[in-house]
């Protein structure tokens, strides 16, 4: 190992910069965590932040989990009597918006917000306050949400509310706006973090990652991100838009007064439709981060990868009105539309092209992660494939509201992302706590989970096939949907043993010593070049890059940049499109306003639930914690007035 | 760990940057462009709700009174050139301009919020009165919100001026906050056309 000894250089304030050790000592100092619950609230460390909302994000996919089980258990046979209507109103309302809004988004970023500093070589996201807000944000929304569950005012208009039924006329009590505000925390969350993902990456990557080199995961999330940034504020208006009709009496979606309900429709779906891309691509740069380290080869047709991530992101944009189908919109429209639904194909089908040829070339491992992501492909395929017979208008016309739509979706919600999910837990899990997950029950769970997820779903396109409504608490005997339902229920108690037994190994790995080394797959990406767990700083000095594969093109060094401060948290910033380095930057140390503005801003957003001065009673609350978090002060005024002091007189010399 | 083989120092970077080289000025392009697509998201159901109107404004539905409007567009127009100032003088690091534009930038704050309480009354509409009210009082209400948003910032920006806590990299802030407030006022222009104007032309 070359030494970081040759680092010894004079850093700009005139003294000798220390030895290996010392930089190492000194930076440790510098970045610590703050210990105690104290520290906790106040940690503004992008690893830390993200891995509560890993761990939140998964207790939420436990919590749906337990409501599908249960709608499971209530459909296994006919007029079974474990859930009345209400509750199963309740109970599939809850399943969808927890798996759309509380699961799926929040763990796709949050993987995005603890990889991709990784993955560019930089110490920390970089907006570092905004992140810790984001996350305590969802997290009140998403307690919040449950709360009112318990309480038995748990939304019951299905996860996307369509009005009239969602109206003040049909949907009486406090139920619907608890869901429109829900959304509301929800959707500011995933907006600061794709905020924080898109600046990250645009400023921080290592020196020489230009754009063309970035890791495909990396890609993915910018993809991602964009998508967020245009989408969200769809479902954000028209939930308010919703809330004010309940609240205010205004008249978006009321037919008597010039409103329509189908303004809802479109503005719900040009955010709903983007949103499953937004689900779907993280997990496609979570597989073709695994295809690669486990087939020792990079990823064949990098480009025609990248433009197919760009690509589906475009065309996801230009099909909403497909789930309008049933409307009655004007027949050019519906080609329209239908065309779009059919293009969007080309570009998955492109990446899984791509995946094929690199496995065809490589030297394969079927390691656990590998396995998750062969699984995806077969799912994933076998919902792609009912999603262009959904897109033909006639075909959508017969099964439209049927079980065919709840196993298309599942097919393409759980292979899509679900898979890549696990597969990803299992390929990082060890960079994030030191420690490998079993391989054997890794293997279990995954065979149980894919016969699971077929056991369950498949069944489905029968039963709608055969007429049976989406959202019906039960059915009679007479149609002949018993057997079929009850068999899709033992698929769902298959599954369920299945993230039993991931729980289990979770928890005999948590037990275990750090034996996972730093890079236990060989894999290629700077994540792999630093310790696991990370350091708070995560690397000692600025990784420099001049491929796409820096761990296998330098196996015996990575070159290096020194000369960041280790006095005070500085990382560097690069340009955007060719990553050369450009400036420096002081981070904040740890702080208790970001907790602060989001307890204010769910004072107002729970007020305004019952009363438009909401907005009055909570603007003090956000007036204090946004100049607290904003105004510079104490120890961070000091940092920094010593770091522009000494660049003054660097200039001036 | 992966060894590291330094190659060179970044020692000598600068800390304090300004525009596209600025982390916060991506942060408030991205912010731009969120508050930007629900100012778009309140045109587009504008818009959609007027063509299912035979006539619009609606029938016994008085046309809004353009005065609050027209003066209130002139204001966030003319507001740029003291922004302008502001701008420039951020980045020659010339903290006296930049402390006296913000005084000019604030106060016009304060005065356009007053405005605003004007134009809603120049409305002529209830927001439950018709679909026709709810989408033009959504519309003033969104961008009311950036209007406080941004007087609330002016305010608590100038005060940070004269503070002692003042840092360097607060003049680039200052730059950053300047490209908000040319989309803020910016965009009412349109939109102002749209809630004041197209009554009289659709």
């Amino acid at each position: 190992m070359t030494s970081m000894l040759e680092a010894t250089d004079r850093d700009r304030s005139g003294r000798t910069a220390a030895s290996e050790a010392e930089v190492v000592m000194a930076l440790e100092q510098t970045w610590r965590p703050e210990p105690g619950l104290w520290g906790w609230l106040r940690s503004v460390d992008h690893k830390s932040v993200a891995t509560r909302y890993l761990v939140t994000a998964f207790v939420f996919f436990l919590l749906a989990g337990l409501e599908a089980a249960t709608m499971r258990l209530q459909l296994a046979r006919p007029e079974n009597r474990l859930l009345g209507p209400d509750a199963y109103n309740q109970f599939f309302t809850m399943h969808g918006t927890t798996m759309m809004f509380l699961f799926a988004v929040p763990v796709m970023q949050a993987a995005g917000l603890y990889l991709v500093p990784l993955m560019i070589g930089a110490r920390n996201v970089a907006f570092p306050k905004l992140n810790a807000y984001g996350y305590w944000v969802y997290l009140f929304g998403g307690v919040f949400l449950y709360l009112m569950f318990f309480l038995n005012t748990g939304p019951d208009a299905g996860w996307f509310s369509y009005v009239p039924l969602a109206g003040p006329e049909y949907s009486p009590g406090k139920r619907v706006d608890v869901w429109a505000q829900a959304i509301t925390f929800t959707e500011i969350a995933a907006l600061t973090a794709s905020v924080e993902l898109i600046v990250t990456i645009f400023k921080m990557r290592a020196p020489g990652m230009t754009l063309n080199r970035m890791p495909l995961f990396v890609w993915a999330m910018l993809v991602q991100s964009f998508m967020v940034l245009f989408a969200m504020p769809w479902v954000a208006t028209a939930s308010q838009f919703l809330a004010m009709d309940r609240l205010v009496a205004t008249h978006f979606f009321n037919q008597a007064e010039g409103g329509d309900p189908l303004l809802w429709q479109h503005l719900f779906w040009f955010f709903g439709h983007p949103e499953v891309y937004i689900i779907f691509i993280p997990a496609l740069g979570f597989v073709s981060s695994i295809v690669t380290t486990f087939t020792r080869r990079p990823v064949f047709g990098y480009p025609a990868m990248v433009l197919s991530l760009v690509g589906t992101a475009f065309l996801g944009f230009g099909l909403w009105v497909h789930h309008m189908f049933a409307t009655g919109l004007p027949q050019l429209g519906e080609s329209f539309f239908t065309a779009a639904s059919m293009m969007i194909a080309i570009p998955s089908g492109v990446q899984i092209f791509c995946w094929i040829a690199t496995i065809w070339e490589g030297r394969p491992r079927f390691g656990v992660p590998f396995l998750w992501a062969i699984g995806f492909v077969v799912v994933f395929i076998i919902g792609g494939f009912t999603g262009v017979m959904i897109a033909s208008v006639p075909f959508d016309q017969q099964v439209h509201d049927t079980y065919f739509i709840v196993a298309h979706f599942h097919y393409v919600l759980i292979g899509g992302a679900v898979f890549p999910l696990f597969g990803a837990f299992h390929y990082w899990f060890p960079k994030v706590t030191g420690r490998m997950l079993s391989e054997r029950l890794g293997r279990w769970q995954f065979w149980l989970f894919f016969v699971g997820v077929n056991l369950t779903f498949f069944p489905m396109h029968q039963l709608g096939f055969e007429g049976m409504p989406r959202r019906v608490y039960t059915y009679l005997p007479e149609t002949g949907w018993g057997s079929l339902n009850l068999l899709a229920t033992v698929g769902a108690v298959i599954m369920a043993v299945s993230v039993v037994l991931f729980l289990v190994n979770l928890a005999r790995s948590l037990r275990a010593p750090h034996l996972a080394g730093d890079n236990p797959w060989g894999g290629e990406t700077l994540e792999w070049a630093t310790t696991s767990p990370p350091r708070p700083y995560n690397f000692p000095l600025v990784p420099v890059v001049d491929g796409r594969m820096p761990l296998w093109q330098h196996p015996d060094g990575l070159p290096a940049l020194a000369g960041l401060r280790t006095d005070v948290r500085d990382v560097l910033m690069t340009t955007v499109l060719d990553a050369e380095p450009d400036s420096r930057h002081r981070h904040p140390p740890p702080t208790i306003w970001p907790f602060c503005a989001a307890i204010a801003t769910t004072i107002t957003f729970i007020t305004l639930i019952f009363t438009p001065w909401g907005l009055v009673i909570g603007f003090p609350f956000l007036l204090v914690a946004f100049i607290g978090w904003a105004w510079p002060r104490g120890q961070d005024h000091q940092e920094q007035r010593r770091v522009e002091a000494e660049a003054a007189v660097e200039v001036a010399g | 760990m992966t060894a590291f083989r330094p190659v060179g120092t970044v020692a000598n970077l600068p800390n304090t940057v300004f525009g596209h080289r600025s982390a916060m000025w991506w942060g408030t392009l991205a912010f731009i462009v969120i508050e930007g697509s629900t100012l778009f998201i309140c045109a587009v159901s504008y818009f959609y709700v007027a063509q299912r109107f035979p006539t619009w404004p609606p029938e016994h539905v008085l046309r809004p009174a353009w005065t609050a409007a027209s003066i209130q567009a002139a204001l966030m127009l003319l507001s740029n050139i003291p922004m302008v100032m502001v701008d420039r003088a951020a980045l020659r690091l010339d903290l006296a301009t930049v402390r006296a534009g913000m005084l000019v930038i604030s106060l016009l704050a304060v005065v356009m919020c007053g405005v605003r309480v004007l134009e809603f009354g120049a409305l002529g509409v209830r927001w439950d009165s018709t679909a026709y009210g709810s989408v033009a009082w959504a519309t003033l209400v969104t961008h009311t919100t950036l209007l406080l948003l941004e007087t609330v910032e002016s305010l608590v920006f100038t005060l940070l001026l004269y503070s002692p806590n003042l840092e360097q990299r607060d003049l680039s802030g200052s730059s950053d906050n300047a490209l908000y407030w040319y989309f803020m006022t910016g965009v009412w222009i349109p939109l102002a056309a749209m809630v004041f104007l197209s009554p009289y032309l659709l």
